[in-house]
């Protein structure tokens, strides 16, 4: 399910998983961000082969924001110890229920380009600095970049959608194998516990990325919207449970 | 005859080719070429003979060889199959990778000894390195065939990107 969700929105499938894993599976927290993680990869592994076919991936698009969410991620890591990591996680958990209820509630907040290959993408500055913030984020709360990085070029570079999560599903595997070697290079890579999630993440990939092309535009767009409710869930509790004691202090 | 037009007989000026083109294949050279120019009337003259005039802009279509494909069309065709190359090289990590810890998650099954658990674990490794090493790849790929294609810009750029990450992860950082 995870690979299915994260192949049709080019989100990874993080979102899902680590959740999972912690409260279903009572899996240490150290152990499921990373196995995730090694989903996340190869997710985006098997979900940009048929994209990057099927000419619904820029790769050039890709490249551009691929530098600026490394170098995001850099920055997040480096000032990740002088900034308030509740505060950030409240700011992107309102940031993320505001883009969902857009999503949700507006009915067409800009008009669709007619094809997935008719399209210019605008706005490169805002796209920049947004895949930067992203990139910080990432680094930060530990989240993929995904869930900005989508409605970003979808509305704010009027990338067609299908374009967009296509393009961050295959940016998602470069920063994502980033982040796993820096884990398995401390040592918290479980391999017993990648194993089986690997098989079905790949075969999930398999499945989303022969459906989102044929999946209508409307549907992905409220779909992903529902999954950016969850996350703006996840990181409004993850918020509130680092400020709330501090607020009753 | 005041409007003359000056044809050589090594280039002839026919319909639908270059003037400066040489057509090698219709035998020897012609020696002492320029002394046999001749004077020939001028187009409008004989609209039959002439029916339009060369346009005032040459395609810089290579006419050399008359099957070659137009180059927009053999442009296209490379960067398909740059887009391909990319595609077979994602699918080939993922499916490898995959393909080998459905081994090492098969191996389990087996009673367990020495030489399986040393199999198991080799097959793992094997698989999480090659996941990992795919998209990196992916990324240098996509930045050497942009750069094939002249496109320096996103060379620099997927060499910036591998530079950093390459940083990120020396440095311990989780980019």
């Amino acid at each position: 399910m995870a690979g299915g969700l994260g192949a049709l929105l080019g989100i990874g499938g993080g979102i899902v998983l680590v959740p999972l894993l912690v409260l279903g599976f009572d899996i240490p927290l150290e152990q499921a961000v990373p196995a995730s993680l090694m989903c996340v990869v190869a997710n985006s592994c098997a979900a940009a082969a048929s994209y990057v076919e099927n000419k619904l991936s820029d790769l050039r698009l890709g490249l551009t924001l691929e530098l600026a969410t490394v170098m995001g991620a850099i920055v997040g890591g480096l000032v990740a110890a002088f900034v308030a990591e509740a505060m950030v996680a409240v700011v992107f958990g309102l940031f993320t229920l505001f883009v969902s209820l857009q999503m949700l509630l507006l009915r067409a907040p800009l008009q669709e380009p007619v094809t997935t290959t008719d399209y210019v993408p605008v706005n490169y500055p805002l796209g920049i600095s947004g895949s930067f913030v992203a990139g910080g984020l990432s680094a930060l709360l530990g989240v993929g970049g995904g869930p900005l990085k989508v409605p970003l070029m979808s509305y704010g570079m009027r990338v067609p959608f299908k374009v967009a999560s296509a393009t961050s599903n295959l940016m998602v595997g470069v920063t994502g194998a980033a982040s796993v070697a820096a884990y398995a290079w401390r040592g918290h890579l479980n391999l017993g516990l990648v194993a089986p999630l690997v098989v079905g993440v790949l075969a999930g990939a398999s499945v989303g990325s022969r459906l989102m092309p044929k999946v209508p535009t409307a549907v992905l767009k409220k779909l992903f919207a529902a999954v950016l409710l969850l996350v703006a869930g996840q990181m409004l509790w993850k918020g509130g449970e680092g400020l709330w004691p501090s607020l009753w202090k | 005859m005041a409007e003359s037009m000056e044809v050589n007989e090594v280039g002839p000026s026919m319909h639908g080719v270059h003037p400066t083109v040489t057509v090698t294949e219709a035998g020897p050279p012609v020696r002492n070429a320029q002394a046999q120019a001749v004077a020939l009337p001028a187009p409008e003259a004989f609209p039959e003979t002439f029916p339009e005039t060369f346009p005032e802009t040459f395609s810089d279509e290579p006419l050399t060889q008359p099957d070659a494909q137009p180059r927009a069309r053999r442009w296209a065709a490379r960067v398909g199959k740059g887009e391909r190359w990319i595609a077979r090289m994602l699918r080939t990590g993922a499916v490898m990778s995959g393909g080998m810890f459905v081994a090492s998650l098969a191996l389990e099954l087996l009673p367990r000894d020495e030489s399986v658990h040393v199999a198991i674990d080799l097959l793992r490794k094997g698989a999480a390195s090659m996941l990992l090493v795919t998209p990196v790849a992916r990324l240098a790929m996509a930045g050497t065939l942009l750069g094939l294609r002249g496109e320096w810009r996103y060379t620099a750029i997927a060499a910036g990107v591998l530079a950093l990450l390459a940083l990120a992860v020396g440095a311990g950082f989780q980019a």
